[in-house]
């Protein structure tokens, strides 16, 4: 099977287990939405899955290709957009979409097509030749996601990729991901807007302290939750075991 | 103005000076307290050293002192406005063009004269060892030559000096901030290049403005000029001083008064300036003004399209990042360094310069290279991530990022040769087997720069990172240092000690010898720092858990 599959992942650092023995697939075609309460290893399992963080123990394999061993090549096949784009903030845009261009081996006229329809979609045309230093956050994480979406990946890591994004560009983003899954591209999505998840994902998994507690499609986590007709954020703290919100909010006395 | 807003800030920037530096939290000296005690400590010895050691001295010797003790008693004040300029100013160019504006001070209820004096009171208390060092050493020269009615004065007048340094860089962060960002505005690359030149004139400056011949004529300078140059502000403290010591109590008195009045003149024009010109937005510079994309990419030389694509990258970092900018100055410096002491001792240049020449181009092909490649992956800072989430391999890594420490050393080292043999000319094949031992020295210590580099970058991108860690600095230079001897061994014998220059029948013999023994030994460490450097950076593809 392609995609995205982790089987029996486990990371730690120093003695805190970042990720506990976590099996997920990700089919092709997918888009599939990673939550959790921060902290909870969301962001280690897509460092692992894009190679940039070693798991303990595990396998990891990325539309065929085994992360470990090839990590070169699965990462030629994906696009990664970070919770903090940080990118070389003294190129301009163009420049830096050079860089990542060249890294991935797409040809100057692809590039060309690509970039200049990406950077239009998202509003960012105008500031192709502006050192990125100056850029807003939004701005920045738009030349991110272009940078991920260059090479046509088979496979996207999008950790909290609509942070910052205005509402018409996180539109246009999230219309492309549904383009994208249609046409067999697997999507591991993380997010804290639950609306967006309950919107964009065909199936959801809940990660807390490391361990995958959930999985399954909005209703099916509703049913998991006992907790049918109720919103994804009801089950999501239930799922969680953080419903004690109204009561944190008493004991402030605004 | 609200006072302790101007204490508590005072105290928030003192602090963030040494937490954000390659000190970090550790550091001891981001305690007030600690810089006062080794303030104390600074005056005390030199003070008690001179004091105990003055008297010891003969009369007849101690007479020939007397130009000296009161040249540095006049010259002081000046000295200190100039050294805490330059400090405060290199400071400013070693920090990252971001940091000034997530100030949390430029959205909190501070105006520029609370600023304004809780930072000169900051840079007053950061840069004390410069005020107290000089008066621990100036004092007991005032006091052995019977001047100490002069002292209370003087050191007033110092501390008013050193105060109009700190005011003054303040004064001159807001300037910077203004042409820079016009400048860049309208500029664009040009911008860049007018930066870093000025880096590069700045640090030389300081390089000979620090060298001790060209003080010791500063000194006298100052001492005889400050009659004739009455009328230029930065000499009042020390006209002060001189009409005291004449003794002329009004003249003394009325530059007194003249130097307070500049202090609140310059502290006026300072909060002024940072009201006017301070913007803490980050400017966007456009390079181009064309909205079109023209995507670049090719293979160049040896590179492939992947690792030239590496290779540009890191020379927009050195000529584009403020902080890296001080990198390029390192050539120039090591001429300047090397050449000032035998330029301006008075001994025989040409006799003299011959013997620094295989210094100074050993210590540049070591250095040079040297740090350029060993700071490569460091200087990535928190987009290291970028080269971990593309598909780049390490020896497309390996080969973009040693082209620049490669391109730019041989240059460099090419240019100090013609210099040298310009200013000491040797024969036309011991300056070839020169030339070619420099060379394969750029080629080892960029190898040994990068593998050490990757082993113990420092990731830190505050004011002034080192981008390597100090273990790093440590086995990088003295990797470094051992290959650069091997391979300059043979020259060393051919030239210095002329073991090899009697050996193969002849002058051409001996240097042909000295070539191909230099090729065999190169060779061979070529190989052996291409591997270390190998796998320090797969090492560093196998670790990443950032």
């Amino acid at each position: 099977m392609d995609g995205i599959t982790l089987e029996s992942v486990t990371k730690s650092f120093g003695n805190k287990v970042a990720v506990k023995a976590l099996t997920l697939s990700v089919l092709p075609g997918e888009v599939h939405g990673l939550l959790g309460p921060n902290g909870s290893g969301k962001s280690t399992t897509m460092k692992m899955v894009m190679s940039i963080v070693k798991p303990d123990n595990g396998k990891i394999s990325l539309c065929g290709v085994d992360v470990l061993q090839k990590p070169i090549e699965a990462k030629r096949l994906v696009g990664y957009v970070p919770e903090l784009p940080y990118l070389y903030e003294y190129l301009t845009a163009s420049e830096y979409l050079d860089f990542v261009g060249t890294a991935y081996g797409i040809d100057l006229k692809t590039r060309r097509e690509r970039v200049d329809e990406l950077l239009k979609a998202l509003q960012m045309n105008e500031h192709v030749n502006e050192i990125m230093s100056g850029f807003s956050q939004g701005m920045k994480q738009k030349i991110a996601i272009t940078a991920a979406l260059l090479h046509r990946p088979r496979a996207l890591i999008l950790d909290e990729a609509l942070n910052g994004l205005d509402p018409r560009s996180a539109k246009i983003v999230k219309d492309v991901l549904q383009r994208l899954a249609g046409e067999g591209v697997s999507i591991l999505f993380s997010t804290h807007v639950l609306e967006i998840a309950e919107a964009m994902c065909s199936r959801i998994s809940i990660m807390n302290e490391g361990s995958l507690i959930a999985e399954g499609t909005v209703q099916e986590l509703r049913s998991k939750a006992g907790m049918p007709g109720s919103t994804l954020e009801d089950t999501f703290l239930k799922l969680t075991g953080s419903e004690d919100t109204e009561k944190i909010v008493e004991a402030l006395k605004l | 103005m609200n006072w302790s807003t101007v204490k508590s800030l005072a105290t928030v920037l003192f602090k963030s000076y040494f937490r954000a530096s390659r000190y970090g939290r550790r550091s001891l000296l981001s305690s007030p307290v600690v810089i006062v005690a080794i303030d104390l400590v600074l005056f005390a010895v030199p003070f008690g050293l001179l004091v105990y050691a003055l008297p010891l001295v003969p009369a007849d010797l101690m007479s020939s002192f007397r130009p000296v003790a009161v040249q540095s008693l006049v010259a002081l004040p000046v000295i200190l406005t100039s050294a805490v300029i330059l400090a405060g100013i290199l400071f400013e160019l070693g920090q990252t063009g971001g940091l000034a504006s997530s100030e949390a001070v430029n959205w909190l209820p501070v105006s520029p004269l609370e600023y304004v004096l809780a930072s000169s009171v900051s840079m007053e208390l950061t840069y004390s060892p410069f005020l107290f060092i000089g008066l621990g050493v100036t004092l007991p020269l005032a006091l052995s030559f019977g001047e100490s009615s002069v002292v209370p004065f003087f050191i007033l007048i110092s501390i008013v000096a050193y105060v109009w340094g700190t005011v003054i860089v303040e004064a001159l962060r807001s300037v910077m901030n203004r042409i820079s960002t016009t400048l860049y505005k309208k500029s664009g690359r040009l911008g860049v290049i007018l930066r870093i030149a000025l880096v590069v004139v700045l640090l030389v400056a300081v390089q000979i403005a620090f060298n001790p011949y060209i003080l010791y004529a500063a000194l006298s300078g100052i001492a005889a000029g400050v009659n004739l140059a009455w009328f230029v502000p930065v000499i009042w403290p020390s006209a002060a001083i001189v009409s005291f010591m004449a003794p002329d109590v009004v003249k003394a008195s009325i530059f007194a008064l003249l130097s307070l009045f500049f202090t609140f003149l310059i502290f006026g024009a300072a909060t002024r300036l940072r009201a006017k010109y301070w913007s803490p937005i980050p400017i966007t510079i456009t390079l181009s003004t064309s909205t079109v994309y023209v995507p670049q990419g090719k293979s160049f030389l040896w590179l492939d399209s992947v690792a030239f694509a590496v290779a540009s990258k890191e020379l927009r970092s050195l000529a584009r990042r403020r902080e890296m900018a001080r990198f390029l100055a390192i050539p120039v410096l090591l001429v300047v360094t090397s050449l000032l002491p035998v330029l301006t001792s008075g001994a025989n240049p040409g006799k003299a310069l011959s013997g620094v020449s295989i210094v100074l181009l050993a210590e540049t092909s070591l250095i040079l290279p040297m740090i350029l490649s060993s700071i490569s992956i460091g200087q990535e800072g928190n987009s290291i991530s970028n080269i971990y989430m593309l598909p780049i391999s390490a020896d497309e890594l390996v080969l973009g990022k040693l082209f620049l420490p490669w391109i730019f050393s041989g240059a460099g080292i090419l240019a100090i040769a013609l210099l040298m043999q310009f200013l000491a000319p040797v024969a036309a094949g011991q300056f070839l087997a020169t030339l070619i031992a420099a060379a394969l020295n750029i080629l080892i210590q960029g190898y040994v720069g990068l593998g050490t580099g990757s082993r113990y970058p420092s990731f830190n991108v505050g004011p002034r990172a080192r981008y390597l860690s100090f273990t790093g600095f440590i086995v990088g230079f003295a990797l470094g240092g051992l290959a650069t001897l091997a391979v300059l061994a043979p020259l060393i014998l051919y030239t210095g000690t002329g073991l090899l220059t009697g050996l193969g029948g002849g002058s051409a013999a001996s240097v042909l010898l000295t070539i191909i023994l230099t090729l065999a030994v190169g060779a061979m460490l070529l190989v052996l720092t291409r591997y270390y450097c190998m796998r320090g950076v797969k090492k560093l593809f196998s670790s990443m858990e950032a």
